[in-house]
């Protein structure tokens, strides 16, 4: 049975917490026995902080566990509601990344056969990243887009951030494919300039229709331009070094545009009124 | 009011969706009833700032939703169940209402976590929360969708048949759910069932081939078939519609012959009725 108390100072200091280990180990101890002393310390208890901390504690017991990519971006910095937004991007699920691996395998297979299906791989190596950006927002592929939309959430924001997650997937892809090729190990980085400034393009044209009519757009004129001399034989157009500095300009401008406008441009991410 | 529709027109491609439609709805349960097809969905999508109107004027919560910061205004208000409500399958219950929940700007973690939990329990989710959706039956997911739709208590609630696929007890869940949601707020809600609007609703409106048909409270719309409801031993040739009761005589529907036996209408005779005939439209004002 116990028989000492608490002093005074004693119960203050822990109430506040402010005492040293030691004695917070043993006040603690005893309290969990001891009434008097339990109804003596009431009255030095700053009733906010027990509910503070009493609301972490429920919201730690009672929250489920993030899934493992949440956690692994949740490691990399990235903040635990724009974790969330990734994870729900339809482009980053396993069967459309295998899709898209499959048909680059597929791809440097047909390039170690024929040499026209490498120059073809060049040019259609930025169209995997974009219509990852496409299918992101497609209405068939994102079941809650419907819900999505009449949300108060900034249209721009979600798109660049599902554009970043899904080019910071597909690329390293298109890259290791790259570098199955045969030839220069420069031609597998050549499409990344170009897959940055077509994706900029691509966000730009969002803000008068939907990111896959845009994509569509982007991806067709490349297609139109590239493909003809590409199969003639002649890469620069494409990838050439002044192909290379202007699609870093344009990345760029892009960029820049997008960072000035943040605040100012609607983004159609559907038919929205 | 907190909705104000006025001459609504939407086509799409050539099928002209919505013609020219009005509709006011205030506090309270209005419901907009019809068939298939009727409009009643595209009126939905345009009240949740989803879909533009080609024509006609909107205005949600006293704002006009056609401009951006009016718009980005009125979703913060807005709570929206989809016909076919998407979900994430593989979230959980919690995460994916906690994701619709970042979606409403929702940026303290532990404030949001409170809300997500707080329509949970009062959805009914508390012991599936846990669960992933895709393990969840019909009814079930239905509720997540209404969970969804009730996070930060919106001023204005849409529910695009929120009843669809529920067996009978769940859809009793449901109304008791929607009527608790639809005090102090503005709920409108769509469905081709005669018996959740008679149940719920304090206004109603009857959609038809893209027009309101009728407009009014569910006492005025069961009114308009009074004195047209008989009962007899056999199905009746002059009856627009007539089926077989659990005592063995038959309801008819239509312009009773003379001396017939005349019943008191339900609802659902009403609606039959203004379906069986097309010229007719009623504004109860």
């Amino acid at each position: 049975m116990t028989v000492w108390h608490l002093e005074p100072e004693a119960i203050r200091r822990y109430a506040q917490g402010a005492a040293p280990p030691d004695l917070a180990a043993s006040a603690e101890a005893h309290l969990m026995k001891c009434a008097t002393c339990r109804d003596a310390i009431a009255s030095h208890v700053d009733t906010r902080r027990v509910e503070a901390i009493w609301h972490e504690v429920v919201d730690r017991v009672d929250t489920p566990r993030p899934s493992w990519p949440e956690r692994v971006l949740a490691r990399l910095g990235v903040g635990e509601a724009t974790a969330r937004l990734i994870a729900a991007t339809p482009t980053l699920r396993g069967p459309w990344l295998l899709g898209v691996a499959g048909v680059l395998a597929l791809s440097v297979w047909a390039a170690q056969v024929d040499e026209r299906f490498l120059r073809m791989f060049l040019v259609a190596a930025p169209l995997g990243p974009l219509a990852g950006v496409a299918v992101a927002f497609a209405g068939g592929l994102d079941p809650t887009r419907e819900i999505g939309l009449a949300t108060p959430y900034s249209g721009l924001r979600l798109l660049l951030i599902r554009t970043a997650a899904v080019l910071a997937v597909t690329v390293p892809i298109v890259t290791a494919a790259g570098l199955a090729l045969p030839g220069s190990h420069r031609l597998a980085a050549a499409w990344l300039l170009p897959t940055a400034g077509l994706t900029c393009v691509a966000l730009a044209l969002t803000a008068r229709m939907t990111p896959v009519v845009a994509v569509g757009i982007v991806a067709t004129a490349w297609v139109l331009v590239t493909a003809p001399t590409a199969m003639a034989g002649h890469l620069d157009l494409a990838l050439g070094v002044g192909a290379q500095i202007f699609w870093l300009a344009v990345a760029v401008g892009g960029g820049l545009w997008l960072a000035v406008t943040r605040n100012t441009i609607t983004i159609k991410l559907g038919s929205s009124a | 009011m907190t909705v104000r529709v006025q001459s609504a027109t939407r086509s799409f491609g050539r099928t002209t969706a919505l013609d020219s439609v009005d509709l006011d709805a205030g506090e309270g349960v209005t419901g907009l009833l019809g068939p298939n097809g009727a409009g009643k969905t595209t009126l939905l999508r345009i009240i949740a700032t989803v879909l533009a109107p080609d024509r006609g004027t909107v205005t949600l919560l006293g704002r006009d939703p056609s401009r951006p910061g009016d718009r980005t205004w009125i979703r913060e208000r807005l709570g929206y169940l989809p016909q076919e409500a998407g979900f994430h399958r593989g979230f959980t219950v919690f995460e994916f209402i906690d994701y619709v929940a970042i979606l409403k700007q929702m940026t303290d973690r532990r404030a949001r976590h409170d809300e997500v939990r707080r329509v949970i329990e009062l959805t009914g989710l508390a012991s599936v929360s846990a669960k992933r959706i895709r393990a969840l039956s019909g009814g079930m997911s239905r509720r997540v969708g209404l969970a969804q739709a009730l996070l930060g208590e919106p001023d204005l609630l849409l529910l695009d048949e929120p009843t669809v696929g529920l067996d009978p007890e769940q859809r009793l869940r449901f109304r008791e759910m929607i009527s608790h949601a639809g005090e102090g707020r503005t709920v409108v809600m769509s469905s081709h069932q005669t018996e959740d609007i008679a149940a719920l609703c304090t206004r109603i409106a009857v959609f038809h081939q893209g027009r309101v048909r009728f407009t009014g409270t569910p006492n005025e719309l069961t009114a308009q078939a009074a004195g047209r409801v008989w009962a007899d031993t056999r199905r009746s040739p002059a009856a627009l519609a007539a089926w077989r009761t659990g005592d063995g005589t038959f309801r008819n529907v239509g312009d009773p012959p003379a001396g017939a036996e005349l019943i008191a209408p339900s609802l659902e005779d009403a609606y039959l009725l203004l379906m069986g005939e097309p010229d007719l439209e009623v504004t109860h004002s």
